[in-house]
């Protein structure tokens, strides 16, 4: 489910100029695949419920403002592996949003 | 395949085996110290920066022990190991905490005097000193808030050196000890991942290795030794060993200093360069306050750990900086997972450990409000922004296995030295138990966490077992 996990960044990089989004996609994609691949398996799982449990919930419009509500919800899930894969994703974007320089791009 | 031959094969870069590597080239023996990292100059990249965590870190800063609450944790990955990405905090081993070891452990040869004679060595060698000025908005916050309150704080010494135009350079391994035993003959292979050591019987006769060439492409290395020092820190290590068919109690008794952090928001301009100086060691040594890495990436993280609209603060991150509660608690364990290249690593921490995290986040937040404080972002997912000390009570509520974020960096313990076998993986010296020629020299051997940085403990240990490897 690695494309439903792209979107989830992707609909959290949204408000990222479009120059820096790339590069911050690209850094996220790079740490998760450097992750021990124990975590990487529970990612991988993760993704998979996750995405059946947002298109159950929006079958037809599972737009990026829709995404972002429920990653949102995620965040504060009692259920300790959806907390954990919205914290995941929301730190590694927060960090390369506000870590790349203006001129990345360049 | 190609083959090597070394008298002494050292493996790992870091603080245990930077300093085995320079001492015993030296001493004059044929020393060998293979990496898994790559050279990398320590002026390459800024400090605590993003390239820096996907440079100089394991797994690009993504490792976890598993448990309730999970803990994050960082390893460096680098020619010198975590000293290329620590804060550079300086501190010896507490005596007391030496002197219980040698109860509990029955530990030879520890008592202080010894200690203490190869710490000043390795002191005077890193220019282990103080700041030369005052310290700076960050640190000091620290100091007031504790004077404010009639707590003890303390400006920890640091292995930086100060340059004539006042730069402070970090003695990183990659700095110091490496070169000093490349010069004295050690050769080093980086990016060079040891997959076995090998034995006949009880003697350890080698290791089997991966070298990355700069192609990318990787060649198998056979490494033949007399003896084999492992140093790859308390998670490699054990996993190692574990690889190599040593298991008894290698990879149990991990432990670290579970860390929670808190945002805190002031009206005025913070440095963000550096780490602060100063400790809140009222509370010691099962609780000590500090100040963390506040880049603006990190102060975003901190902020968004609460999980409440932070980017007014944000905008202001130059008058933000993070802060950190830290408790010597929990027990963990490190398994070798047949098939995987990382270890299984475990965290438990129990009620008393929860219940003490949560003070230690409650002081925290007394003592920066008292430093003048406006805001505070705690790690507690949910947990409310304080703006006073009234408030405070909280976060007691708020603090919740399920809603703490918990993190590390100092990781020991998971082979512990000492003549008690069933308490200990290895004996006084590091000499791996039933084994005539393996040892370990780094962070493992230390039987707890000690409540401080313990790049000072390891490196005191690693000298001391060094001269007694050359005496024997």
């Amino acid at each position: 489910m690695l494309s439903f996990r792209r979107r989830v960044v992707a609909a959290l990089l949204t408000k990222v100029e479009p120059e820096r989004r790339s590069a911050a996609e690209a850094y996220v994609e790079g740490a998760l695949g450097a992750m021990p691949e124990h975590l990487k398996i529970g990612v991988t799982a993760d993704s998979v419920l996750l995405s059946v449990w947002a298109r159950a919930k929006h079958p037809f419009d599972l737009t990026d403002e829709a995404l972002l509500e429920l990653v949102e919800g995620w965040e504060t899930s009692r259920l300790a592996p959806v907390r954990q894969y919205a914290r995941l994703l929301g730190s590694l974007v927060i960090f390369a949003q506000n870590e790349f320089p203006e001129d990345v791009a360049a | 395949m190609s083959t090597l031959s070394t008298e002494v094969l050292i493996i790992g870069s870091g603080a245990g085996g930077a300093v085995s590597a320079a001492l015993l080239a030296e001493a004059g023996r044929k020393v060998t110290v293979v990496e898994e990292g790559s050279w990398l100059d320590p002026d390459d990249c800024e400090p605590f920066s993003l390239e820096e965590l996907v440079t100089k870190y394991r797994n690009q800063g993504l490792s976890a022990a598993l448990g309730t609450p999970g803990v994050a944790y960082a390893e460096g990955r680098c020619v010198g190991g975590g000293t290329e990405i620590n804060s550079g905090l300086y501190r010896r081993l507490p005596h007391d905490l030496s002197q219980e070891w040698v109860r509990r452990y029955q530990i030879a040869d520890f008592d202080t005097a010894t200690l203490d004679r190869y710490a000043t060595e390795v002191e005077d060698y890193l220019g282990v000193s103080r700041l030369p000025g005052p310290p700076p908005p960050a640190s000091a916050i620290l100091e007031d808030g504790a004077a404010k309150l009639g707590w003890r704080a303390t400006e920890f010494e640091r292995a930086f050196r100060y340059e004539s135009s006042g730069r402070a350079v970090k003695q990183t391994m990659a700095r110091t000890f490496v070169p000093r035993g490349t010069a004295a003959g050690a050769e080093l292979i980086a990016d060079c991942r040891v997959s076995k050591i090998t034995f006949e019987g009880t003697r350890a006769t080698g290791a089997t290795c991966v070298r990355t060439r700069p192609d990318g492409s990787t060649e198998p290395l056979t490494i033949r030794a007399d003896h084999v020092i492992v140093c790859g820190g308390a998670i490699q290590t054990p996993a190692l060993l574990q690889r190599s068919g040593i298991h008894g109690t290698i990879g149990t008794g991990l432990k670290f200093h579970p860390t929670i952090k808190v945002a805190a928001r002031f009206g005025h301009s913070l440095d963000h360069g550096e780490v602060p100086m100063h400790r809140v060691m009222e509370f010691g040594p099962f609780l000590t306050i500090g100040g963390s890495a506040s880049r603006k990436g990190h102060v975003a993280l901190a902020l968004a750990d609460t999980s409440v609209p932070y980017a007014d603060a944000l905008a202001d991150w130059r008058n933000v900086a993070v802060y950190y509660a830290a408790i010597r608690g929990g027990n963990g364990r490190v398994r070798a997972v047949p098939g995987l290249r990382s270890p299984l690593v475990t965290y438990h921490l129990s009620e008393a450990d929860m219940s003490r995290l949560a003070r230690g986040l409650v002081h925290l937040g007394e003592v920066l409000l008292a430093a003048g404080s406006t805001e505070l972002y705690p790690g507690l997912a949910g947990g409310p922004v304080v703006r006073s000390p009234e408030e405070l009570v909280q976060w007691w509520d708020a603090f919740k296995r399920g809603t703490a974020n918990v993190m590390t960096v100092h990781l020991t313990s998971t082979v512990r030295m000492g003549e008690d076998r069933e308490r200990t993986g290895a004996d006084s010296y590091g000499r791996v138990h039933g084994y005539t020629n393996l040892r370990v020299n780094d962070s493992s051997l230390l039987p707890d966490a000690p409540g401080v940085n313990p790049q000072a403990a390891i490196m005191a240990i690693a000298a001391r077992n060094c001269a007694q490897f050359l005496s024997a």
